[in-house]
């Protein structure tokens, strides 16, 4: 009992504490676990992108299960998604883009609209296009009421309006396999 | 002269671009500048994650920073503020976590090892004695005799 105790106990304190720092190494800290899910989406009032005199609101993920994908012309991992995102489209399912520019701060003045239409046209006409339509986030509200904490993210939206699924980072094969197939097929079949 | 008058002008533009940096935000008054200066310290960047709000340059960290402000300038409490941000970017954004079934360990642990260690001292204090029987003094004194 005694030499359990000297040799025993230290030795499974150690073996513990290695299996515990041996997972912190593939742990991943910027997996944050979304404090949205389940929730409807928040109230918004903002432009279409591409006709800033249309505007939409919550109400416009109702009755369909749609991919929100927070997006800009400036960020390197969203052109790498875009076709991956354009091949989801092709395959029918409904994706929506949050669309939102750097350019906020007011000591160098404000992109015009027409111009960061311009530079999403030439974006989306090079890589594709999947996006039924496009929101703009013009001070980046809705992203920070989402949670979003820079671009690309996205969201699995279900047709009653609630968030079920919070991806940062692009979107690819392996992680609509993983993350994203098995959900997205159980929403639509109960559609 | 000539670089005594650049390193003086060098401070004072300096200076300037400091001073720059803090007004960029306008309070009411102290209390509410006050504030700010300590939510943007004990609020984290959910994008860099081992900066404050404060220190990060992220765009993320300005947004929330300036969500901070404008919160403060609505006049709501600190606490108000953080349960905001709480409720986007969970837990995580506050630098002290909340005392729940999974991080109640980060306290019962450390307490716990104190007292075991402190347990285990005693009771080998108590228990290993160090009074030898008449037998082992003898064998003692004979071979501290034989060392002579």
């Amino acid at each position: 009992m005694k030499k359990f105790m000297i040799f025993g106990l230290p030795l499974f304190a150690f073996v513990a504490l290695l299996v515990f720092l041996y997972k912190g190494l593939f742990s991943d800290p910027r997996e944050l676990e979304s404090s949205l899910l389940q929730q409807t989406v928040p109230h918004f009032n903002l432009p279409n992108l591409m006709q800033v005199d249309e505007t939409f609101n919550q109400d416009v993920f109702l009755g369909k299960v749609t991919l929100l994908n927070v997006w800009g012309v400036w960020c390197i991992t969203c052109a790498i998604e875009l076709p991956y995102l354009t091949q989801l489209r092709q395959e029918g399912k409904h994706i929506v883009g949050l669309y939102y520019d750097q350019d906020i701060d007011p000591d160098f003045g404000q992109k015009t609209v027409q111009r960061v239409q311009q530079e999403v046209q030439q974006k989306l006409a090079q890589l594709g296009n999947p996006y039924a339509f496009n929101i703009f986030d013009v001070k980046r509200n809705l992203s920070l009421d989402l949670g979003v904490t820079g671009a690309p993210e996205t969201f699995l939206i279900d047709q009653h309006g609630r968030i079920v699924l919070h991806h940062i980072g692009d979107l690819n094969p392996r992680i609509w396999d993983k993350k994203f197939a098995s959900v997205y097929a159980g929403l639509v079949g109960a559609q | 002269m000539a670089s005594r008058f650049s390193v003086l002008c060098f401070c004072a533009l300096w200076s300037v671009a400091l001073l720059a940096s803090e007004d960029a935000y306008k309070f009411d008054n102290g209390a509410q500048h006050a504030t700010f200066i300590e939510l943007t310290k004990a609020l984290r960047c959910p994008k860099c994650q081992n900066q404050n709000l404060a220190d990060s340059d992220a765009m993320i960290a300005q947004d929330l920073k300036r969500k901070v402000h404008e919160l403060i300038l609505q006049g709501q409490s600190s606490e108000q503020i953080i349960h905001f941000m709480k409720q986007r970017y969970g837990d995580f954004v506050y630098y002290q976590p909340p005392v729940n079934p999974t991080t109640i360990w980060l306290w019962i642990l450390p307490i716990g090892f104190i007292l075991a260690a402190g347990g285990a001292v005693i009771f080998s204090q108590r228990k290993g004695s160090t009074q030898l029987s008449d037998e082992q003094a003898k064998h003692a004194q004979t071979l501290l005799e034989k060392d002579d």
